[in-house]
């Protein structure tokens, strides 16, 4: 079953490095409804408004996101590095960083590559779930059509700073006040 | 005072030896010397005796293990091995201050330039003779023995070495440390991890850890690196200076009606047409 209905009213958090895979969040608890009065040549961002299968269209190619079996797929805890590791693919993290994290009062300390690391574990916002998406048969090619799958879902990010307490002013907290604005500006209004 | 060795599990020791009472010559037949020239057996064995001399030997270590020293040596606002040292000596000195040792001499195997590290030690504990000397460790018997209590704890605790990654059974046998020591380079080569590099057990910033992880681990880009400006532009998909001066400039990726709010950009949040 592919559902083509897309409507424009959520966000991809582009963590601004490659990441094992790419990850969005995904609205939950909304009624799905097929939006047509939205300008489509120029989504600012795209939610998967099917729980099916989602699909968007960049030129002429196709990409689809299979979330069919999201409930199914296992929660993972998810780490947002301060850097950009050349590396696509499975990692020791619990052997490595999990193992070596230590609590303090406001922030958690680990090292990473000898470098100390601060971070704080962060909550998907309300209503939403952290997708970990993963491509299947990558052609390499951008004109043919690609699929990609739901890999695992989180709830919880942990993120680390290089040497800097974790604060308010960092990137992916101040992204969180994302869907709070949409559903003021985008959200339905009441009579 | 003395820091022990240049292994990659090493340098984690400053150290110091205090004489309750000026007994010189029970110290002198000690025999302590310095602790190079001397077997380990030799070593642990002199360090018994130390330790038996309570009545007149009082020792104290600081132990600042790998993972301090390269989070500090790497660190964003670089804090050198030279000048952790002599915070951590200083803190030494005042450890025993603060325990009620009343110092009238300290003598001190130096870290970078002799008369500076002296000036600086003597002007933060006035009322203390501060003898600072290189090769301390060979000219003072009070230096010979601190060296002695730095190597034999360094070599403990390297010995019985509890992993904080959970890694199961590591192999124990990694020699001494010293970038020449076949086992130590088997082992290097055995536990280098493509993404993680090394347990926190290897000192990051010792320049063996550092070229085996050059050539056999992945590359790890951080923002505070100097990079290849053109390059790390590149990389990072983004247009560099230059391609401003190129006949192709602006090219069709780039959509001149549509600029990106602040609000997105400052929390690098993207319109999402293609994954």
């Amino acid at each position: 079953m592919e559902i083509q209905n897309l409507f424009v009213s959520d966000f991809l958090i582009d963590f601004g490095h490659k990441e094992p895979a790419i990850t969005v969040f995904k609205r939950r608890r909304r009624p799905i409804q097929p939006i047509t009065h939205r300008d489509w040549r120029k989504p600012e961002i795209i939610e998967f408004a099917s729980l099916f299968t989602a699909r968007m269209s960049c030129n002429s190619s196709v990409t689809r996101v299979h979330v069919s079996s999201v409930g199914q797929t296992p929660r993972v805890p998810v780490h947002l590095m301060p850097c950009e590791i050349e590396h696509n693919g499975p990692a020791q993290v619990s052997q490595y960083l999990t193992a070596t994290m230590k609590d303090r009062k406001y922030e958690k300390t680990v090292s990473f590559r000898g470098r100390g690391l601060k971070g704080q574990e962060l909550s998907c916002p309300q209503g939403y779930t952290g997708l970990v998406l993963k491509e299947i048969n990558k052609t390499g090619s951008d004109q043919e059509d690609r699929t990609v799958k739901v890999s695992s879902v989180f709830d919880k990010v942990t993120y680390w700073n290089l040497e800097t307490a974790p604060n308010s002013d960092d990137t992916i907290v101040m992204a969180m006040d994302w869907p709070e604005l949409a559903e003021a500006i985008h959200g339905p209004v009441d009579d | 005072m003395r820091r022990a060795g240049d292994q990659c599990w090493g340098r984690w020791f400053t150290e110091y030896v205090s004489v309750r009472f000026p007994k010189k010559e029970e110290l002198k037949a000690l025999k302590v010397a310095d602790s190079k020239t001397l077997t380990e057996a030799e070593r642990e064995k002199l360090f018994q005796n130390l330790d038996e001399a309570k009545s007149y030997v009082g020792w104290a270590v600081n132990i600042l293990s790998p993972n301090v020293i390269s989070t500090c040596m790497l660190q964003r606002t670089k804090y050198n091995l030279n000048t952790l040292s002599h915070d951590t000596a200083i803190g030494l000195v005042q450890y025993a201050l603060d325990n009620g040792v009343q110092l009238k001499e300290v003598f001190v195997d130096t870290v970078g330039p002799a008369d500076k590290y002296e000036a600086k030690l003597s002007q933060l504990f006035p009322g203390i003779e501060v003898t600072v000397r290189p090769k301390a460790d060979s000219l003072f018997p009070i230096v010979s023995a601190a060296s002695i209590c730095a190597k034999v704890a360094r070599d403990r605790v390297v010995k019985g070495w509890n992993f904080a990654e959970d890694l199961g059974n590591v192999d124990a046998d990694y020699g001494s440390g010293y970038p020449n020591d076949p086992k130590t380079k088997a082992w290097l080569l055995k536990y280098l991890d493509p993404v993680f590099g090394y347990p926190q057990f290897v000192r990051f910033s010792w320049s063996t850890a550092q070229t085996l992880m050059d050539s056999k681990a992945v590359t790890v880009h951080w923002d505070d690196e100097e990079e290849d400006g053109e390059k790390a532009a590149q990389r990072k998909n983004n247009r560099s200076m230059l391609s401003y001066f190129s006949a192709s400039a602006g090219g069709n990726d780039q959509t001149p009606t549509h600029q990106t709010h602040r609000f997105f950009t400052e929390r690098r949040l993207k319109s999402l047409d293609t994954l």
